[in-house]
């Protein structure tokens, strides 16, 4: 009887679309739409890419190689034709580098906040109602702790559940994990700072210079 | 008695012979004077009592009908004419009574334009041609009221090869008509003529023996003569809407309201009329008698009520009126509908009236200038770059790759963490805006150490850096802020990347980036 019941409860919350908190498989699997990120390797962890439809995050440390895999995921948004919203909550977006590693940059919209980050969560929530976006991108990876407290509990729900059975991808970029609804991915980013990621050339002092930055990177979640 | 017959009752008819009807014919024809010569110009001008009036702008990039000739005729008659994108005739043959002489309507016309604050020529003749050929050889006023013949005979003969360069109506034929034209200009030319007046006193005869038809046309446009009658273009309805209200309305909700009642209306009749809006005009009259008025150019043609109000509402958000509102119009500027064809090989972009009302609540809540797309600036200042609208065009290429098609997972459910990998990529930056001012520890000319006083910024000993790279500019503008200074990028001991720079102007140490 309680097994029953159960089975009813869930096949009512599935009816629903209230079913991403439940335990139990369906019988078939669900067809899962993803977008590439660009990085072959990261695809391969990712299955694919990440999920559309779905709240992802990508977290890390300080130069650990965020906002590069946040650039080639718009530059691969971009070939695919996708219109592009980065909320910068910081303003520290750069364009040039950013148009140097191939965004297109007529496909994005960004906008610039300078550090108020509820303001920020209005204008992700504005960016998202109107729909027709590929990749949002949330970038609050600069914003301290107490910044993020005036958060309400729900938005992170909120947010997820404006975006559920769309064709964007949202992302959330932070220094910790803070935020991914039930189906989305999270990259994390080697925090380890032991080693450093910097990758030169040359071995005189004169003679060094930047070559790039060693992503170490770990997928949580999907499924 | 004989009783009549029927050929009794009918006249007689005498028998006339061909012979007699030919000779009758010929006497006729041979007594009968030669048709006089007639001056068909002549009769063509005491027949008609008309007055044209020419306003020919400059080159603008707005659509025809919103183009400030055209926005001053409209004033003053429904009967205009477009010639190109930036000339107008109208006729003001009825304005007299209202008006005055043609110089009092000419005065009218000057003082109308002149409120557009639009470089405006006008010219008013006694035919369309002479009005619009004065009004590209005259840079001032000029008003003919006589023989429009006589009005242009001093004017050079390149004002026959605007004339027809402004005539767009024949489509890609113009080409090859303003090349004939050209061509015979400068046979004009090699016979020595100068003026539109020695053209026009050509015998007609010998001129269409030389020239064919082609060359009796330009001297006919030399004499003033119009070709055609004036063709009033015939769609040009405005689009506006008007309420005058009982009681002042001094908050944005109850206008909400009043948008509401006076877009509706608007937003059918463009659609009757296949048109959208390209701006929208706001004039609000407020009870110390100013008008607050606000102009919204939209970024493609759209005519839903809801859109427009949004529109209009959040920019008054922004730009509110100082007083109470007592008379609200709203007028908009018409262009052809939009044609949109999709692709189902393309990921379908937010629709213009989306993007609109988006860019609209962002401003709103950001700042218009802090939302919309970077576009780089040609110049080598660091961090160079402006905010432009956002306007995504739809690219024609789109690579579909598997990753666009859903993927079947058999394993759904199951929560996975991935051992990791290690990529090497170009690195971004994320830039601190303004620069930071750091305290930087230097050994032998090279960054050691770099310690910030603000929490939560990088700092530490510095592992490894590579540098300076020197970049300067601007040294000649003291205005724009010039630029000098030694850029380094240094690994600091807590793991961050940093673009750091010794400021050579004022000798200090700045974060400038952090390499992420």
């Amino acid at each position: 009887m309680a097994s029953a019941l159960r089975v009813e409860l869930e096949s009512l919350l599935r009816a629903q679309k209230l079913d991403r908190t439940l335990t139990t498989n369906t019988c078939a699997p669900v067809a899962r739409d993803v977008a590439a990120t660009g990085l072959r390797a990261l695809d391969q962890q990712l299955r694919g890419g990440i999920p559309r439809g779905h709240l992802s995050e990508i977290v890390g440390p300080r130069s650990s190689g965020r906002t590069t895999v946040l650039c080639r995921m718009f530059q691969a948004a971009a070939d695919r034709g996708e219109a592009i919203a980065l909320i910068d909550t910081c303003d520290r977006f750069d364009p040039v580098s950013a148009a140097a590693s191939g965004v297109d940059l007529s496909k994005l919209l960004w906008v610039r906040e300078c550090g108020d980050a509820p303001r920020a969560l209005k204008a992700l929530n504005l960016v998202l109602q109107a729909g027709g976006f590929g990749l949002v991108a949330f970038d609050v990876a600069d914003v301290p702790a107490v910044a993020r407290r005036p958060f309400p509990y729900t938005t992170w729900m909120r947010i997820a559940r404006v975006i559920e059975g769309s064709q964007t991808v949202a992302v959330v970029v932070a220094a910790e994990h803070l935020a991914r609804s039930p189906g989305g991915v999270t990259i994390a980013f080697d925090t380890s700072t032991e080693t450093s990621r910097a990758q030169w050339s040359g071995i005189a002092d004169r003679a060094r210079c930047l070559r790039g930055i060693e992503l170490r990177t770990r997928v949580i979640g999907g499924r | 008695m004989r009783i009549p017959s029927y050929d009794d009752l009918t006249p007689s008819i005498p028998d006339i012979t061909a012979r007699e009807t030919f000779d009758e014919v010929r006497k006729f024809l041979s007594l009968s004077d030669p048709p006089p010569e007639v001056d068909r110009h002549a009769a063509y001008l005491s027949e008609s009592s008309g007055l044209f009036a020419c306003l020919r702008g400059g080159v603008t990039h707005t659509a025809p009908h919103a183009s400030p000739p055209f926005l001053v005729a409209r004033d003053f008659s429904p009967r205009i004419e477009r010639h190109g994108a930036s000339t107008v005739v109208l006729d003001v043959s009825g304005l007299g009574r209202l008006l005055g002489d043609a110089q009092a309507i000419g005065a009218e016309l000057a003082r109308a334009a002149a409120g557009v604050n639009a470089n405006i020529r006008l010219a008013i003749a006694r035919s369309q041609t002479a009005a619009r050929l004065l009004a590209i050889g005259c840079p001032g006023p000029a008003i003919a009221d006589t023989d429009p013949a006589l009005a242009i005979a001093p004017l050079p003969l390149d004002t026959l090869r605007v004339f027809v360069e402004d005539d767009d109506r024949h489509g890609a034929a113009t080409a090859a008509r303003i090349a004939a034209t050209v061509d015979r200009l400068d046979t004009f030319r090699r016979w020595g003529l100068t003026t539109l007046g020695e053209i026009a006193a050509l015998p007609p005869g010998d001129l269409s023996e030389r020239m064919g038809q082609g060359g009796l046309a330009l001297q006919q446009l030399a004499r003033g003569i119009d070709r055609t009658p004036l063709v009033p273009d015939p769609g040009v309805p405005r689009f506006i809407a008007s309420m005058e209200l009982e009681w002042p309305i001094d908050a944005l909700e109850p206008l909400s309201f009043l948008f509401a009642r006076l877009l509706d209306p608007l937003s059918s009749a463009l659609e009757r009329a296949d048109r959208g809006a390209a701006a929208l005009r706001l004039d609000l009259r407020l009870v110390d008698r100013t008008v607050h008025s606000r102009v919204l150019q939209l970024p493609a043609a759209m005519r839903d009520a809801k859109v427009l109000r949004t529109l209009l509402l959040l920019d008054l958000e922004s730009h509110p009126p100082s007083a109470a509102i007592d008379i609200v119009t709203i007028e908009i500027d018409p262009i052809p509908g939009r044609i949109v064809q999709y692709s189902l090989l393309e990921r379908a972009l937010p629709s213009p009236e989306t993007l609109a009302t988006l860019t609209a609540r962002l401003g709103a809540l950001v700042g218009e200038r802090r939302c919309g797309s970077p576009v780089l600036l040609d110049t080598w200042r660091p961090d160079g770059f402006e905010m432009r609208r956002f306007a995504p065009a739809s690219s024609s290429q789109s690579p579909v790759s598997s990753s666009q098609f859903p993927v079947a997972r058999s394993d759904r459910g199951s929560r996975t963490t991935d051992p990791g990998v290690s990529l090497n990529q170009e690195p971004a930056m994320r830039r601190f805006r303004p620069p930071v001012a750091i305290r930087v520890v230097v050994d032998r000319g090279r960054p050691v150490r770099v310690a910030i006083d603000r929490r939560g910024m990088p700092g530490g000993q510095v592992r490894c850096a590579a540098g300076p790279w020197r970049t300067s500019g601007a040294w000649w503008d003291a205005g724009s802020g010039g630029w000098d200074r030694d850029e380094w990028d240094a690994a600091l001991s807590d793991g961050s990347i940093c673009r750091l720079f010794h400021d050579r102007r004022n000798s200090g140490w700045f974060l400038d980036a952090v390499l992420d």
